[in-house]
């Protein structure tokens, strides 16, 4: 069952890939960029998707005192912080040949960047803890508490203040104006990329539970 | 730089993120294995 969903994602990415690259058609004024669309909002959804389950795992680590669910928030929190990196870069890529610079403190570079920083110092707030429980309660406060804010600088703020940024997909009129072949190639790409995220998560889990049993049999 | 190389730049760059970070989450993951199975043949052998 594992090998044929991971062969399957395997060609779905390809498909992606192909489609992204020969299908696909560019849109006006950004030519060859427009690529680039397929990959990077993706990976910025799927940091967004990270903060999310590790705040739910953090609220359930507060009402359950399971280790496991600490943990298992604090690996979501890691492979957020992966994707909300990978999505800075590669839009950082975008922005020089497009806006003339890698970083202009655009709206949303700011706020992904204020992002960033929230979310690397729960990284130093777990590491500057020692006792597992106390630990695990604080950094659990911190990640529902960082999640609050994720809204704002990933919805509202862009939003609110005039940005370079090309328009969101769902634009201001609640409307998507993508032709066609780019919305099923864009919504292809999102469903491959959030099940491949399942499936490093879920790889963490086993790690987790590994480590818990190790730790369980050392005793 | 041509675009379409800016471009696969950037697709190459998430890629091996990702396939980077999956890497190195196999590897911790398989010495980990080894090292239950090592504490489970110890243990047969302490017996």
């Amino acid at each position: 069952m594992i090998l044929f969903f991971q062969i399957t994602l395997y060609i779905w990415m390809t498909l992606v890939i192909l489609a992204a690259f020969l299908w696909a058609p560019l849109a006006g004024g950004l030519g060859e960029y427009t690529r680039i669309f397929y990959f990077h909002v993706p990976v910025a959804w799927l940091a967004v998707l990270s903060f999310l389950i590790s705040a739910v795992y953090s609220l359930r680590y507060i009402r359950s005192r399971q280790i496991k669910t600490d943990l298992v928030a604090e690996a979501a929190n890691r492979l957020g912080l992966i994707f909300a990196f990978l999505a800075t870069v590669s839009g950082s890529i975008w922005a020089k040949v497009s806006w003339g610079a890698f970083w202009n403190w655009d709206p949303r570079e700011t706020s992904i960047f204020i992002l960033l920083l929230i979310y690397a110092a729960y990284f130093a707030l777990r590491s500057a803890l020692d006792q597992p429980e106390r630990k695990a309660m604080l950094s659990s406060v911190y990640s529902i508490l960082a999640f609050v804010t994720v809204p704002f600088f990933v919805f509202i703020i862009p939003r609110i203040y005039a940005s370079l940024h090309p328009d969101p997909l769902i634009n201001p009129q609640g409307k998507i104006h993508l032709e066609v072949r780019m919305l099923i190639t864009f919504i292809s790409s999102l469903a491959g990329f959030t099940a491949l995220y399942f499936w490093i998560l879920v790889r963490n889990i086993n790690l987790i539970e590994l480590k818990l049993n190790l730790r369980k049999t050392e005793k | 730089m041509a675009p379409l190389y800016i471009v696969l730049v950037v697709v190459v760059f998430i890629w091996s993120g990702i396939f980077g970070y999956m890497l190195h989450l196999d590897r911790q993951i398989r010495s980990l294995r080894e090292n239950q199975k090592k504490i489970a043949q110890a243990g047969v052998k302490l017996k």
